[in-house]
């Protein structure tokens, strides 16, 4: 509720049921689109099922288009959207470290909680290691500090980096998306997994 | 038609109507006048004495603090890591690259507010983002950080939590000394009070 929120329209307390609520609702989504499974996000890399993929590129490219719309419209000021900081090191290390663990537990963090609700024993236990993943980190912070904040290149967008509007960028990603849905459809086929 | 190839066409559509369209079209380089006037009154443009904090203790690289007083009051008391730029020297050459650049966020403080927002409205009527000024400045930081004043035992649970965090982000930065800064001279403007939006906020979400 960002926006909202920053406008001061409705309070952070206010937020908190709403967020709850949202997470309620979002959860049931990743329940009932199949994503409790393990098998559907592993499936992205070995190619057999990429809804995972598709489900997150429809997001991103819808509030892309709906964001640039209301921007175009006056709805909404672009530069008061937070735009996460970069730390190019941590950022490099962390991608690594959460896509290994996508592709060993089969999970990302929301999901796996979603399957740990439904009873799923490997959801369990991939939450396990994430909170002794996060008391490793915590614990251990003074050592990997200069790490994690190593390389700051501030609140750089790929649009002014590479000189384009960020219309033009927008096409660009809209392209790539919808040629990577055809291109997982494809790997789909190719790449039949017996139903599970 | 497949539904599929529908929603290809409706999104790749949707892309070219956005890229053919000029950028910010809304939101002009400059400020006007009366947009300056919003803005400064929304004080959209302030960090609070205690995110202040949070950032010193932190050793936050994503902020610059800079003291726009004199440089022998700079030298006599400031803030740690904080650099000095004095108000006169805003616009010189060799700080041009500090004050206009979109990687760190840099933060204007002296004894009050006002001269850190003469900086403030200054670089952001030359369209310089990234600009943004301590609430209060070093007076109120005196007050509020080094020298806490604890709240009556009956106040709300936020009050106590808030006391608690000054006191404590004080002796983290300036030791266990509570150290008494004598009352600026210059005259400055009554505090309003805080309602403060939070112009950028951090989100919390993922997959």
């Amino acid at each position: 509720m960002a926006p909202l929120v920053s406008y001061d329209i409705i309070s952070q307390n206010t937020n908190l049921p709403l967020a709850f609520a949202i997470g309620i609702g979002f959860g049931w989504v990743l329940e009932s689109s199949g994503f409790s499974s393990s098998r559907k996000l592993a499936g992205v890399f070995y190619g057999y099922d990429t809804v995972v993929l598709k489900v997150f590129f429809t997001g991103a490219i819808t509030a892309m288009i709906g964001l640039l719309f209301f921007s175009l419209f006056g709805w909404i000021d672009l530069n008061l959207v937070y735009v996460n900081p970069t730390f190019l090191t941590s950022a490099i290390l962390g991608g690594v470290i959460m896509g290994l663990g996508f592709i060993m537990g089969g999970f990302c963090p929301g999901t796996s909680f979603c399957a740990a609700s439904i009873g799923k024993i490997d959801a369990m236990v991939f939450i396990g290691g994430l909170f002794i993943g996060v008391f490793i980190f915590t614990e251990g912070y003074p050592l990997w500090e200069g790490i994690y904040k190593a390389n700051f290149q501030g609140y750089p967008k790929i649009s002014t980096s590479l000189n384009l509007s960020d219309g033009i960028l927008a096409l660009l990603v809209i392209l790539a998306a919808v040629g990577m849905f055809w291109a997982g459809e494809w790997a789909e086929k190719k790449f039949p997994q017996a139903e599970y | 038609m497949n539904t599929r190839i529908i929603i290809s066409i409706v999104f790749v559509g949707l892309g070219l109507i956005i890229a053919a369209v000029p950028q910010n079209v809304t939101l002009p380089y400059k400020l006007t006048a009366e947009e300056m006037l919003v803005e400064s009154n929304n004080r959209v443009q302030f960090y609070s004495p205690e995110e202040i904090a949070e950032i010193i203790i932190q050793k936050n690289p994503e902020f610059q603090l800079i003291d726009v007083r004199s440089q022998d009051e700079y030298e006599k008391f400031s803030l740690p890591n904080s650099i000095n730029i004095p108000l006169t020297d805003i616009l010189a050459d060799e700080y041009r690259d500090l004050l206009h650049q979109d990687i760190k966020r840099n933060i204007f403080f002296s004894n009050g507010t006002v001269n850190a927002m003469k900086a403030w409205m200054i670089t952001r009527q030359l369209g310089w983002e990234n600009n943004y000024v301590m609430e209060g400045g070093l007076n109120y930081w005196a007050e509020v950080i080094m020298n806490p004043i604890p709240p009556a035992s009956t106040s709300p649970n936020e009050e106590i939590a808030k006391y608690e965090f000054r006191k404590a982000a004080g002796e983290a930065i300036h030791g266990n000394t509570s150290i008494k800064i004598k009352a600026s001279t210059t005259i400055e403007i009554a505090r309003p009070p805080i309602k403060r939006k939070n112009t950028k906020q951090r989100v919390q979400g993922g997959c």
